[in-house]
This record gives C-alpha cells, sequence and structure tokens, in this order.
C-alpha cells in the first residue's frame, strides 16, 4: 500500500513536526467521535509515533495508532474502521497534501489527479467505506470513560424491532412509585447486609489475631531490640462483588427491573462491584449501561440496546454464553450470582443443566429468585427450572420486597448446612451424560435444595425459614 | 561503548526487532513489533493483553534477551503490597546491629542514619528496576499478571511509571537514570483500570495464523517433522473455531507438538488424538466434546483444507 510519491520522501525530513501533530489530532478526533476513550495526550503520543514510524507504510501507521489510542480489545474493531476510512480519505499519507502534490509534481505519478487527496463530503469512496466497515460505531464517547468499559450491546440489529417490540420494551423504564420505593428500601436492606470476604490485605487493629512482624520490628526499634510492644493485624474484608443475570421475557420484566434498580442504586452508593446482564434469547451486557447517572435513562437505554424483548427465553444459550464469554472477566470465584427468572425455558433443558452447573463452580454462590416460587405448593415443574433447580444454593420467591428479605440474609452469608455443593452436581452432571433420562426425575427428588425438611407440603418449600 | 546508540541500533526499527526476535525463536507480526518499537522509542509501558498461552510473558523476556539486558520480573498476585514490590528494612539486621552498637558502648552516638541507611534496605523488583539503569542499559521491569493484583497496588504502580521513581521516606527519593523497559501482562480476569492503562501502550496480542504458528512450532520444538506440524497447527486451529470453554494457546500448541515428537508420531490420527488430547485441552467438557467422533471429522478437515 505504499504511495511511491511518500516513499520518495526521505523519512521525517520533510515532513512538518507540526502538521503531523495537527493530522494526528484530528484523527484522535474522529476516533473519539466514534465513540473510543481518546485523550489529547494519546494525540500527542502518535504525533511523537507518526515522526518515527514510516509514514508511507499503512500496517504501521496502523498498527503505532493501535498501540497508542486502543486500551482494550473491543477497541480495535472501532478503531480500525476508523483507520481505514481516515487513511482513504488521506490517499494513503499522513503528511500535508501540499508535500505530497509538490512530490508528485515532480515525481509525475502517471495516474494521480490532485483533487483525489482531499475528498468532498459527496465522495463516493468515503461513503463506500463507511459502508463497508458495517461495525457499528457507539455515537457516545464521552460517558464511556468507565472503569471497566466494554462496550455493552454492540450487536444490534434493527431487524429486531416491531411496533408491537417498541409498545413492549417501553414498559421497562417506567415505573411506578411504589416500585422505585420498593426498589430503594431493598437497597436500605441489603447493603449494609452483603456478605464479606476476606482479602489477602491486611491492616493493623488492635483486635488482630494475628503478629504483624514487620510493624512490630520497627515500633520496637525504639527499645533497642526488645520487643516490648507487640502489634496485631487482621485481614480487610470487603463485600463480594455481585452478578445478576435478569430474564427480561414477558411476565419476567418487572421482577428484573427491580433488581437491576436495586444493582443501579446499589454501585452508585457504595463500593460494591456489580455486573449485570440480562437475556431473552440471548444475553447483553448491560452493566455499563446502568452506570447512567440518571437513573431512568439507564433503563431506557438498557430497553434500547436489548433486541430479544418478544423472542421467548433460552436461559442454557445465554448461561453458556455467559460462561464463556463473561464469568472469568467478571466472575472471579468469590463473586455471588444472582439469577432471575421464571425458569420457562423454550430450549435443551439438559443444556440448562450443564450450563448451570459450570455456573455454579464458578461463583461461591448461586442464588435463583422466581417469582412463581411464591405461590402455595409450587414446585420447580418447568423445563428449564427443573433442569437448573439442583444446582441453587438458595431459591428463593421474588414477589415482592417482603419476599425479598430473604435475599438480604442470603446474601449477608447466613445459611444453615451448606451440603449440595460440588460432588452433588458433578453427580448430577454425569448422570445427564451418561444415559440421560429426562422423564425421571433426579434420584434426590425433591431437592434438598430447602435443607430444611418440610411439614407443609402445601407451602412451597423455599419459604420456610432456616434454622 | 555509548548505551543509548546500543539500545538504538539493536532495534531501531521494526524490521530489525522482527529479526532479533525471530532470531531468539519468537516469530512476531508486524503490530506487534510495531508496538514494541514505539514503546522502546517513546519510553512508555506497554501493557499486552491476549488470551493465556500466548507468549505475552515470553515476549518480555525475549526483549530483554534482545537489548541484552536483564529481566526484572514482579509476579502480581493479590494483596501484593509495597513491602514484597518496592522495599522492605531489613528489621532483623537492624536489631543486630542496635545490639552490636550496645555492644561497643556507642549506642548514644549513633543515629537513625546508622540503621536506615541503604546496607539494611532490601530491594524488591521495582527498586532494583529503578537502580539499575545506573550501570549502563536500563532493564525489561516485567510486570507480569497485573489483573491479578488488586485496585491498591494498580493505583500505587501509577505513581512509579509516570515519575519512575520511589519515595523511601527514611532515604529520600530515588529516580531511575534512565526509565527501566517496562512490560505490562494481563489475562483480563478483569479490566485493568483505565488511568493505569492511559500511561501505557496497549497491545492485544490476537493468536497468530496458521503460517506464522507452523513457523513457531518449528523454532521452539526443533526436530518436528514438517508433515506433523501442519497436522498440529491446522487441528489446533480447528479447535479454536470450536466452542470450547478455554481454546488452546500456542503454549498448548508447543507442548502437544513436544509431546508428540517424544511419542516418535509422524503424523496425527485419532488414536494419538486422543491419547495426547490432555496436554490440548484442560477441561473435561472440551475434552468430552472433541474425543472421538468430533476428533475423526476435524482430522478430516484438516486434511482436506491442506
Amino acid at each position: 500500500m505504499r504511495d511511491p510519491a511518500i516513499a520518495a520522501t526521505p523519512r521525517g525530513e520533510e515532513i512538518n513536526g507540526r502538521r503531523l501533530l495537527g493530522e494526528a489530532v484530528l484523527f484522535g478526533r474522529e476516533l473519539r467521535n466514534a465513540g473510543l476513550a481518546v485523550d489529547l495526550g494519546a494525540a500527542v503520543d502518535f504525533g511523537r509515533a507518526l515522526a518515527i514510524v514510516d509514514v508511507g507504510e499503512r500496517e504501521q501507521v496502523r498498527a503505532a495508532g493501535e498501540a497508542v489510542f486502543t486500551r482494550r480489545r473491543d477497541d480495535i474493531d472501532v478503531y480500525n474502521a476508523v483507520f481505514d476510512r481516515f487513511w482513504r480519505a488521506r490517499r494513503g499519507g499522513w503528511v500535508d497534501e501540499r508535500i505530497t502534490a509538490e512530490k508528485r509534481d515532480e515525481t509525475a505519478a502517471p495516474d494521480d489527479t490532485p483533487g483525489e487527496a482531499e475528498p468532498t463530503p459527496g465522495d463516493e469512496r468515503l461513503t463506500a467505506d463507511q459502508d463497508r466497515s458495517g461495525i457499528p460505531i457507539p455515537s457516545e464517547g464521552e460517558d464511556d470513560a468507565g472503569p471497566e468499559d466494554t462496550p455493552d450491546a454492540l450487536t444490534i440489529s434493527p431487524d429486531a424491532y416491531s411496533k408491537f417490540e417498541t409498545l413492549r420494551h417501553r414498559d421497562f423504564d417506567r415505573m411506578t412509585p411504589a416500585e422505585l420505593r420498593d426498589a430503594e428500601r431493598l437497597v436500605d436492606l441489603l447493603e449494609p447486609r452483603l456478605e464479606r470476604r476476606r482479602t489477602r490485605r491486611y491492616e493493623l487493629h488492635a483486635h488482630g489475631r494475628r503478629l504483624a512482624p514487620r510493624a512490630m520490628f520497627r515500633r520496637n526499634l525504639g527499645y533497642g531490640g526488645n520487643l516490648l510492644e507487640w502489634v496485631w493485624r487482621r485481614q480487610i474484608k470487603r463485600p463480594r462483588p455481585l452478578v445478576v443475570l435478569c430474564d427480561i421475557s414477558g411476565s419476567m420484566e418487572r421482577h428484573s427491573r427491580l433488581l437491576l434498580r436495586f444493582i443501579q442504586a446499589l454501585s452508585a452508593a457504595s463500593t460494591v462491584r456489580t455486573e449485570s446482564f440480562v437475556f431473552g434469547t440471548r444475553l447483553t451486557r448491560v452493566t455499563r449501561l446502568l452506570r447512567d447517572k440518571d437513573r431512568d435513562r439507564a433503563l431506557l437505554k438498557i430497553s434500547d440496546a436489548v433486541t430479544d424483548w418478544a423472542g421467548g427465553t433460552r436461559i442454557g444459550e445465554s448461561f453458556r454464553d455467559f460462561n464463556l464469554r463473561w464469568a472469568r472477566r467478571t466472575l472471579r470465584s468469590s463473586g455471588v450470582v444472582i439469577v432471575v427468572s421464571d425458569g420457562w425455558d423454550r430450549g435443551d433443558p439438559r443444556l440448562v443443566a450443564v450450563e448451570t452447573a459450570r455456573l455454579r463452580r464458578n461463583c461461591h454462590r448461586l442464588v435463583w429468585l422466581n417469582p412463581l416460587a411464591g405461590t402455595p405448593g409450587y414446585q420447580p415443574l418447568a423445563a428449564g427450572m427443573k433442569a437448573a433447580f439442583p444446582f441453587v444454593d438458595d431459591f428463593l420467591p421474588a414477589g415482592t420486597v417482603a419476599s425479598l428479605e430473604r435475599l438480604g440474609e442470603i446474601l449477608a452469608g447466613v445459611r444453615t448446612e451448606d451440603t449440595r455443593r460440588g460432588s452433588e452436581a458433578a453427580a448430577h452432571v454425569r448422570g445427564l451424560n451418561g444415559d440421560a433420562d429426562d422423564a425421571a426425575p433426579p434420584a434426590d427428588w425433591p431437592p434438598k435444595a430447602a435443607r430444611v425438611p418440610n411439614p407443609d407440603p402445601t407451602m412451597a418449600q423455599p419459604l420456610e425459614p432456616r434454622k | 561503548m555509548n548505551d543509548e546508540a546500543k539500545g538504538a541500533n539493536l532495534l531501531g526499527s521494526t524490521e530489525a526487532i522482527q529479526a532479533a526476535f525471530r532470531e531468539r525463536g519468537y516469530i512476531t507480526d508486524r503490530s506487534i513489533a510495531t508496538a514494541v518499537f514505539l514503546a522502546l522509542q517513546l519510553e512508555r509501558p506497554l501493557l499486552l493483553e491476549g488470551e493465556a498461552g500466548v507468549g505475552k510473558t515470553e515476549l518480555a523476556k525475549v526483549l530483554a534477551a534482545s537489548l541484552g539486558t536483564k529481566l526484572i520480573r514482579l509476579q502480581c498476585y493479590e494483596g501484593l503490597d509495597v513491602n514484597t514490590a518496592v522495599y522492605e528494612w531489613n528489621y532483623p539486621r537492624q536489631m543486630l546491629e542496635i545490639r552490636l552498637l550496645e555492644a561497643k558502648g556507642q549506642a548514644e552516638h549513633a543515629s537513625a542514619h546508622d540503621i536506615f541507611g541503604p546496607a539494611f534496605l532490601i530491594r524488591r523488583p521495582l527498586l532494583q528496576a529503578l537502580e539499575a539503569s545506573a550501570d549502563g542499559e536500563p532493564p525489561v521491569l516485567l510486570i507480569d499478571e497485573i489483573d491479578r493484583a488488586d485496585e491498591e497496588f494498580e493505583a500505587y504502580l501509577l505513581e512509579i511509571l509516570s515519575d519512575f521513581q520511589v519515595t523511601v521516606p527514611e532515604i529520600g527519593t530515588i529516580t531511575a537514570e534512565r526509565p527501566p523497559r517496562v512490560i505490562l501482562t494481563s489475562n483480563r480476569t478483569r479490566e485493568v483500570h483505565d488511568a493505569l492503562k492511559r500511561r501505557c501502550l496497549y497491545h492485544w496480542i490476537d493468536y497468530p495464523t496458521a503460517e506464522k504458528e507452523y513457523e513457531i512450532v518449528l523454532a521452539r520444538v526443533p526436530g518436528t517433522p514438517s508433515k506433523l506440524a501442519h497436522a498440529v497447527v491446522g487441528f489446533i486451529h480447528r479447535l479454536r473455531g470450536a466452542d470450547l470453554t478455554k481454546v488452546p494457546g500456542i503454549a498448548e500448541t508447543l507442548d502437544w507438538a513436544a509431546a508428540l515428537l517424544a511419542l516418535g508420531a509422524n503424523d496425527l490420527n485419532a488414536a494419538v488424538v486422543d491419547e495426547t488430547l490432555g496436554v490440548v485441552l484442560k477441561y473435561e467438557e472440551d475434552i468430552r466434546l472433541v474425543r472421538g467422533d468430533a476428533t475423526k471429522r476435524y482430522l478430516a478437515e484438516v486434511a482436506a483444507g491442506s
């Protein structure tokens, strides 16, 4: 892709440093418009980089810009699209057109016309490139500078909308005052009770249980090396990160909204790390959309970003997507996962079982909120729910805030004997993969999830308070 | 010999970097070489991200070898703190020194300087890296798996990576004469904070093309028959397209090639693959998925493709 005119230019001599900087800043602005978090420092770096790489060689310039401007993998596609456009618009050179033009006159390159260097807005190539790049470029750049910003919901297929869906998804961002109150109450209720995890960091503390040798030596140097004062330390504790997976299909919408509100308020108010995903037929990460300071607008954005409103639920596929793509990045083994779903699933229940098992292996605790579980006599008979049930640590009704108080206890780490982790899940998966027998319930049916003998068979088990 | 000139001469262009790396068995493409080149020229840290086993750590080692300089490595983990990353006072030795001074009857005349001097300072990797440039070529500082460290440590790194200096209260500020070449790596188990990224150049290392990977196998596992290398790389590339929990990296490719070589295999067949699949795939689900029919299908596809 080397331009003969530019190749003739001795590198770095005639190319005016200020011009390069101008180009770099211009390019930086284009990237910014395309949604990358580009600051002036990066543009200056790029200007410096252009001075030392071969500006006639496309791949070098591209790679240099990539090193300077991108900050995460997801930036790279956007970057390449913008670069492509810009490079072509510049006719493959990062030097001022006048220099190129002069050179061109001197070397009299045969197939160049001067007008080509500066494409007009209506230039065909430019529009062709834009069409060809095919990558939806996020429109707002400034808001996107959060610490963990991987673009959410990049795959937006416009054909997924219909009038009906638009009507339906508009409901999502509207909340009755009562619901708002509920969400806020939930935060007040749950936030101070979130279970905390010991970190590997220590703080000095008078009531610590371990000696702090370093600090102790230090403090006792003054006594000539006699250990007179003893210094103690203890482990610092942090709340466990929360990941919520919200089912947004029809009947679940209201409950998911409540949970999203809860997560929204929680991440705004405290240091708890939260991640949120919504799923219907597929999984969408909404963590960053949810960070919008305007909380209603955040939900609106989510409803815009999600395209699978009326498509039913595929729990298995969505969980699989989460396990493969997101679990490692958002859920280190210390996290608590909350699933909000009624378990009505159109996919293969075996997939649901396998993926739920895997999900549970990857987290500290798997909590499932099911609005139907509040009804008397409920048994998890929906195919998806039945498949997932054996792997759920805590199965709770998700109707009102009152019923969610149990969630508070769980997040606070109050629990009874925990017999079902690991081995049982593994045994169940083996059973599934051996002679899969969907019709017969697992051997321990009804599952031990409730863990407490249920005296009244007409009551849903999970409602039973634990000892 | 002038050190500045030496460093510049050795790796003064992307081509030179590619050549120097190749000489040491590290096959790179143009974009990696450009990122390294810019990091050297602009004296900026380079943050490398990529899936496990694509050669992020190896790049730092090869870079140090190419520059003929020392590699100082800091492995990150949760709870990593200043005392293990930067410096620590040698308290037992200080105690001894005090006792010694007392025994000699000089304790009254001794001052804090006598026991808080450089002799009692234990230098951890970051401080070593800052001080090492005093005697010649600045070292390569590898901060490995930064995503495993916690946010507190990341915040501390900001200071070091922008000013290349450390303040030890008892001694003063220690500044690097020439900043070390810093390589940070991350596996993306969590997102590295933006403030840190802003100070670095960034490069995402992708899986190599089949041709590149073939070259890598030949360079890294000498003695591999060409036919076997082709088959291994073809199969691995097919696996990367499959829906696996953890797709194999270059490290697995190399392990596999070495394992097959040790078994005396000249070509892949279903039996050999099934026997050695554990070298390539590390999850039971994945192995179960690939073993048997899928293996035969992949082998047929690879054979048809080559």
